[in-house]
């Protein structure tokens, strides 16, 4: 019979703790760090002192205060030289990039993806992006893992991209692909697009603080990455979220996922397209062509984006009267159409959500924009090295 | 989200002339949230903003700022109360740089020299802290800069000076949908920064993708204040075209002031 969490343990979680928090907040002075965690000076000054040997930390002297007193050292998290990598499989694009410990992209390189590109055709193109990054490095970097933010449903235990209808994968083992073709000694970890990006958005982006947030995602398809109780939503396997294939319309149009009047048949880009008149034309600056259309007076692009944001309305409201969360945030082409059709989504959410729900949902926009899927990916790789700073560095 | 308001104007008259142009208008603005100001052409919007700003002397009302009554007689005392406004033309000098216009007729001296980098890490300051991706260089000339851009050089001096208050006229007239979307995500930013502001718009899809409230005029009046949670598009344009909409607005031939705190009916909930 265990009696509680012996003195490794705890130790262990408290270097945990002050390395999430610098790297969460950035510099911070010991002093504050005293308070925010509710250790004793001497205690932060022994995990500092641990980390900083570790080379996950350095100490200097802060700014000038202009207080009396001696002022306080201040920690910072060594962002040039630990650092992870990140990639993003988009449906039009490849993204690899290396970002440092405290979030912040360091070096980056995008692909285009032709549609129909196979995950085993996909992890050379990304594999040669690091290639080229890793020549760029200083000297003494330290690499603590990889994570991949992909289009599509992942399992949870071992990354497995079980299907992706939008990429046209099914059962696509992308993270031991990266992983032999990177010949890197680290794990990879893959998440779902959305999934990774609340997880940026919570963390350090327009919903830090908030513990209720349901961020969706949009390209072709329409995912939702959700954070419950302050806590990722994942369902029993990692696939929860897949709220584009929520039907809206019993006789709606033919979604990729081979059922009809799927939510993202409305609002994703071939609804948006089509609605437009545009079916020939795809990706996402076709989107936004519509969108510039229907600024200058194009009729049929404001009907298109009218009629989508109606839509998308619709949608929300159900999440909302779903999981009551206090904030909404629209990623990816959901920005765009938002943005475009706000009259729309809050019109028809204020007429279809129920009024306890609705009372304080904020509806935003992300703060970190394109860049959250890639310091999402780099999240589930710094994970590891926060549970436990001492044995992954 | 806050209860109290920081600014709140009470009974607010105005007349040029024989012309009454604002009557017993109330109207408030909420630290952390933004205040859409709507209404049709000459429904007072612009008279109201300039009664605050202190350009124009109000005939009656009251001024409450923080909890505290105050008069507002020149634009130096709205600026000594930490409010702002960014006028549709913006007010920036061509051929200045960045950091220039941001302290043009303010700058920072050490001495007898203007003390260039005090004011130009303020400016950086103030452009990191909006997350302002947009600008290269801080001394590049506002000539060389783009519609979007010249907004947010705006928009950052009016928070330069630890305001609390900013109003922003028209932010998004005249920009491409990229850079009205950049502005609109920059204006929620400032109130999630913690500021009160006021945005004055006739672009309906503007209001709704940031404002926390809609305040609506009609021939000088203030027909309503409303959580944009409680109305629907149709709605606000009805009370914009009518001064009426439901329950909403005002109510026979009499009312001076129908001072709306009633939750809308979102019964009509039509989409246009």
């Amino acid at each position: 019979m265990r009696v509680g969490p012996s003195q490794d343990e705890i130790r262990r979680q408290n270097l945990g703790a002050l390395l999430r928090f610098v790297h969460v907040h950035g510099a911070t002075t010991r002093a504050e760090l005293t308070t925010a965690l509710g250790l004793n000076r001497s205690t932060i000054g022994a995990l500092t002192a641990d980390l900083a040997a570790a080379g996950l930390v350095t100490e200097g002297a802060p700014r000038e205060t202009g207080r009396a007193g001696r002022p306080s050292l201040v920690v910072r998290p060594e962002s040039d030289r630990v650092f992870a990598y990140a990639y993003s499989i988009e449906v039009d694009r490849l993204r690899a990039a290396r970002v440092g410990l405290g979030g912040a992209v360091l070096d980056r390189r995008e692909l285009d993806r032709p549609r129909g590109l196979t995950a085993a055709e996909a992890a050379p193109l990304l594999a040669g992006a690091v290639k080229e990054m890793r020549q760029a490095l200083p000297e003494d970097a330290v690499c603590v893992g990889a994570g991949v933010a992909v289009c599509g449903m992942v399992r949870r235990d071992d990354g497995l991209v079980r299907l992706g209808p939008t990429t046209g994968w099914v059962d696509e083992p992308i993270g031991a692909a990266l992983g032999t073709e990177l010949g890197v000694d680290v794990p990879v970890t893959v998440g779902n697009v959305a999934d990774v990006a609340v997880f940026a958005e919570h963390a350090r982006g327009a919903a830090a603080g908030c513990d209720n947030v349901i961020y969706l995602y949009g390209d072709v398809g329409v995912g939702a990455g959700i954070i419950a109780g302050g806590r990722r939503l994942t369902g029993h396997g990692g696939y929860s979220g897949e709220v584009g294939h929520m039907v809206v319309a019993r006789d709606g149009a033919r979604c990729e996922c081979g059922n009809r009047g799927c939510w993202e048949t409305e609002i994703g880009e071939h609804g948006l397209l089509r609605a437009a008149g545009r079916s020939d034309a795809r990706g996402r600056e076709a989107m936004l062509a519509v969108f510039d259309a229907a600024d200058r007076g194009d009729a049929q692009a404001q009907i298109a984006v009218r009629q989508a944001g109606d839509w998308l309305g619709f949608g929300v409201a159900n999440l909302v009267n779903i999981f009551n969360p206090e904030m909404v945030i629209f990623g990816g082409t959901m920005r765009d159409l938002y943005l475009a059709a706000a009259a729309q989504v809050r019109s028809r959410l204020n007429s279809n959500g129920l009024p306890a729900c609705l009372e304080h949902v904020r509806l935003r926009t992300p703060k970190l924009g394109a860049d959250a899927p890639l310091v999402g990916a780099a999240e589930l790789a710094f994970d590891r090295l926060l549970a436990d700073p001492l044995d992954v560095s | 989200m806050s209860a109290t308001p920081l600014l709140e104007l009470r009974g607010i008259d105005k007349s040029f002339g024989p012309v009454q142009v604002l009557r017993d208008v109330a109207f408030a603005a909420y630290p952390g949230e933004v205040t859409a100001l709507v209404g049709d052409n000459g429904a007072g919007k612009s008279t109201l903003v300039k009664c605050i700003s202190g350009i124009y002397p109000t005939d009656a009302g009251q001024f409450v700022f923080d909890g505290r009554p105050v008069n507002i007689h020149s634009p130096r005392d709205a600026a000594a109360l930490g409010i702002e406004v960014v006028y549709q033309d913006l007010a920036l000098c061509d051929n200045l740089d960045i950091v220039q216009n941001m302290f043009l007729g303010r700058e920072k001296r050490s001495g007898i020299v203007l003390d260039e980098p005090t004011m130009e890490q303020m400016a950086a300051e103030t452009l990191a802290g909006l997350s302002v991706r947009t600008v290269k260089s801080l001394r590049q000339h506002v000539s060389s800069l783009s519609g979007g851009q010249r907004q947010t050089v705006a928009i950052a001096k009016a928070v330069l000076w630890n305001s609390r208050l900013v109003i922003l006229d028209e932010p998004t007239a005249a920009l491409g949908v990229a850079q009205t979307a950049q502005v609109l995500e920059l204006v929620r930013r400032l109130a999630d920064n913690g500021l009160a502001v006021v945005l004055i718009s006739h672009n309906m899809n503007d209001v709704f993708a940031v404002s926390d409230r809609i305040a609506a005029l009609y021939l000088g009046q203030m027909v309503a204040q409303v959580k944009t949670t409680d109305i629907t598009h149709a709605q606000v344009v009805e009370l914009i075209t009518a001064g009426r909409s439901g329950g909403l607005g005002l109510t026979g031939e009499s009312a001076t002031n129908g001072n709306g705190a009633a939750p809308a009916d979102s019964t009509t909930g039509g989409v246009s």
